[in-house]
């Protein structure tokens, strides 16, 4: 099926079922209650084809570009259908079970990610590793029973719904940096993790710290291949940084949208908002060129830092806006439209430090861009 | 459309032409490579080339005579020189009573016989061709004296050939010169990018080269971020054709620029604000390419203005 045909026939049918598709809790609701709306969207939406064009058939899918799920996101998105940050997991984390796990598991596993009725989360941050990936130090060491895993995360997103986590270990040396990470893929519910979740600024609890206290994980469970973590890690990051922000974009521009049409006459100035609108522009000429590289079959890699850059930046001149212009309601408004703007705009503070820092991926440029050389 | 072995021929000929020519050799160049044809066949591409290498090789031409006169799409019996609105704004320069001329040039536009000005003020846009010699040319020398720009202007040159262009001929002909402009600033962008990238690898201070510093790696990465954002617009740009995707690109073309040549210049420090390095060329090019048919800020303040009044964002390029 074409992009084109896509579209049109994927709006169609938006359309004919937006009764079935709108959230159905009252209010913003809770991350509770958009993880089950998100549930329900996913299932529909894979029952009815759409979820499952783009991905290979092997895993579920029906095939065909991968443009097909970029608009697919952006699609629900823009209708306020789901939550970008949430619906996106999927694109950050398939890909890579596609490319890495034993055929079978990623068989049996990528249809239950498509169709909503799982959730994965992806544990890489841990308390002593934000920026520098390559320093964890979560422990594998191999047994009888399969690897053992003690260790902790941090910063993993919705770990607290997840049924799987695509981990990153230390299995070589300490010392070993990148060359001794594997990745392993973990069932949440096997004996040993627990699961806090962290109060964060913006009022969700959307971020968690697992802990893994002698966690068995089977051989046949590992991506890649003992000492492939690395390459794990730089083959999702990618897609972090492609079909995921591109979703984003599409939330950030509805939402930009409904500013304008609520923000207070003269509440801004005209060169803040010509800012905004410019660099939601260049972002998605940005992210739209992105996306047909992608489809085209290249290999994405550190030119997505610049994608990542333009969004954050983007999202964070968006909210500036919002809380110039509706700043009444997001100091002081305690009805649902200005909690929901309050917790977006506190949320966009992160934009840039989750997912790589800003500086991180600055530093990605220079190195791998600029051909700047070592940093010391 | 070209195919891409016509294009990868064309886009050597330019480089060619740009590196070893510049003013009137470079028009000559660009006649004998045949860069006027490949603008009425495939606009994008020679826009996109010509402008890109021109801005990187601070060259300059006609060339953005020649797109102006391209987008006005009028019978002009051959090569002309087109009248640029004075710095602030994108009106057209003339005034219908009397046809009066107040506008800017491009050092072409002395070597060109015949001169194209767009007047307003009537009922509609009116095309005059007037001989180039019939207008008071005044060089400027200004911030960018090799960009060769001139002052225009006439009085009373209205009894010669009029033409009648569409009601939207003008707003099509700013697009095409601020996306041509657009493609400039990207390549002096980009430019400046280089020197200041090889300057840091090499310049040694501490002990270290000054490009293992954060800081100096940073407005580095920034300097790319803004040039790339840019050069992803003007593509969105020509995909999506219109004064409004034409006028963000080049706002966002201007900002790039000027990002490359803040964090170019202090990159650069000492040996950059020197004229023995030819970073100081770019720097000036930046600015005045970014005024030319309106200036980022000016734009930025203008599309906000616009995105207020109609409450909505223009509309995004379709995936």
């Amino acid at each position: 099926m074409d992009l084109d045909t896509f579209r049109a026939s994927l709006d169609e049918w938006l359309d004919a079922h937006a009764a079935e598709l709108a959230p159905d809790h009252p209010g913003p609701g809770t991350l509770d209650d958009h993880m089950a709306h998100l549930s329900t969207v996913k299932r529909l939406l894979f029952d009815a084809g759409w979820m499952r064009r783009g991905w290979p058939e092997r895993v579920g899918g029906l095939g065909g570009s991968t443009l097909l799920r970029a608009y697919l996101g952006e699609a629900v998105t823009a209708r306020g259908l789901v939550e970008p940050g949430i619906f996106s997991m999927t694109e950050v984390l398939a890909p890579t079970m596609i490319d890495f796990a034993p055929p079978d598991l990623a068989a049996t596993m990528v249809p239950r990610l498509l169709r909503g009725d799982e959730t994965w989360c992806q544990g890489f941050s841990e308390p002593g590793t934000g920026s520098n990936l390559a320093s964890l130090a979560c422990r594998a060491t191999r047994t009888d029973d399969g690897w053992l895993v003690r260790g902790q995360k941090v910063w993993t997103s919705l770990a607290q719904f997840a049924q799987r986590c695509v981990l990153l270990t230390r299995t070589g040396a300490p010392d070993s940096a990148h060359r001794g990470i594997t990745a392993l893929f973990v069932d949440m519910d096997s004996p040993g993790i627990t699961v806090r979740p962290i109060e964060t600024m913006h009022g969700a609890l959307e971020f968690c710290e697992v802990f893994f206290d002698d966690v068995v994980v089977p051989y046949d469970r590992t991506l890649g291949r003992e000492g492939d973590g690395w390459a794990v890690a730089m083959d999702l990051l990618p897609f972090e940084r492609s079909t995921a922000l591109w979703h984003r974009g599409a939330h950030l521009h509805r939402r930009m949208g409904q500013f304008l049409a609520e923000a207070p006459a003269g509440a801004v100035t005209p060169a803040a908002v010509g800012d905004a609108a410019l660099q939601l522009f260049a972002f998605r000429a940005r992210s739209r060129a992105t996306q047909y590289r992608l489809a085209a079959g290249d290999r994405l890699g550190p030119e997505t830092s610049v994608d990542k850059v333009m969004l954050a930046t983007t999202e964070q001149a968006v909210y500036d806006l919002v809380a110039d212009g509706l700043a009444a309601d997001v100091v002081l408004g305690d009805d649902d439209a200005s909690r929901q703007w309050r917790s977006e705009f506190l949320y966009s503070r992160a934009a840039t430090i989750y997912g790589g820092s800003a500086e991180i991926q600055r530093n990605i440029i220079a190195r791998r861009l600029l051909d700047l050389g070592a940093d010391r | 459309m070209m195919d891409a072995e016509d294009r990868e021929l064309l886009e050597r000929s330019l480089r060619h032409a740009v590196d070893h020519h510049t003013g009137a050799d470079l028009d000559a160049a660009l006649d004998g490579l045949g860069w006027r044809d490949a603008l009425a066949v495939d606009p994008r591409t020679a826009t996109s080339s010509l402008f890109e290498l021109q801005g990187a090789a601070d060259a300059t031409s006609a060339a953005l005579d020649d797109v102006l006169a391209a987008a006005l799409d009028l019978d002009t019996g051959g090569p002309v020189g087109v009248v640029l609105p004075l710095l602030g704004g994108a009106r057209p320069p003339g005034t219908v009573a009397g046809l009066t001329v107040r506008g800017l040039g491009t050092a072409a536009l002395a070597r060109r016989e015949t001169a194209l000005v767009v007047a307003s003020g009537g009922e509609k846009d009116v095309a005059v061709l007037v001989p180039t010699a019939s207008l008071a040319l005044r060089p400027v020398t200004g911030l960018d004296p090799d960009l060769g720009l001139v002052e225009v202007a006439g009085d009373d040159v209205g009894d010669a050939v009029q033409a009648d262009p569409p009601p939207t001929a003008w707003d099509a002909a700013v697009a095409a010169g601020r996306r041509a402009l657009g493609h400039e600033l990207v390549g002096v962008g980009r430019a400046i990018l280089a020197m200041a990238r090889d300057h840091a690898v090499d310049r040694v201070q501490f002990g270290r080269p000054i490009a293992s510093f954060q800081a100096v790696r940073h407005r580095l990465a920034e300097t790319l971020v803004a040039v790339e954002a840019a050069d992803a617009a003007l593509g969105a740009a020509w995909d999506e054709p219109s004064p409004t995707t034409a006028a963000m690109a080049k706002a966002l073309a201007g900002r790039g620029a000027r990002t490359a040549a803040r964090h170019g210049q202090q990159v650069l420090a000492g040996i950059g604000f020197t004229t023995d390095h030819r970073l100081h060329r770019y720097v000036r090019r930046a600015i005045v390419l970014d005024e030319l048919l309106g200036g980022a800020r000016t734009l930025t303040h203008e599309l906000g203005q616009e995105v207020l009044r109609a409450r909505r964002l223009p509309e995004l390029p379709a995936l």
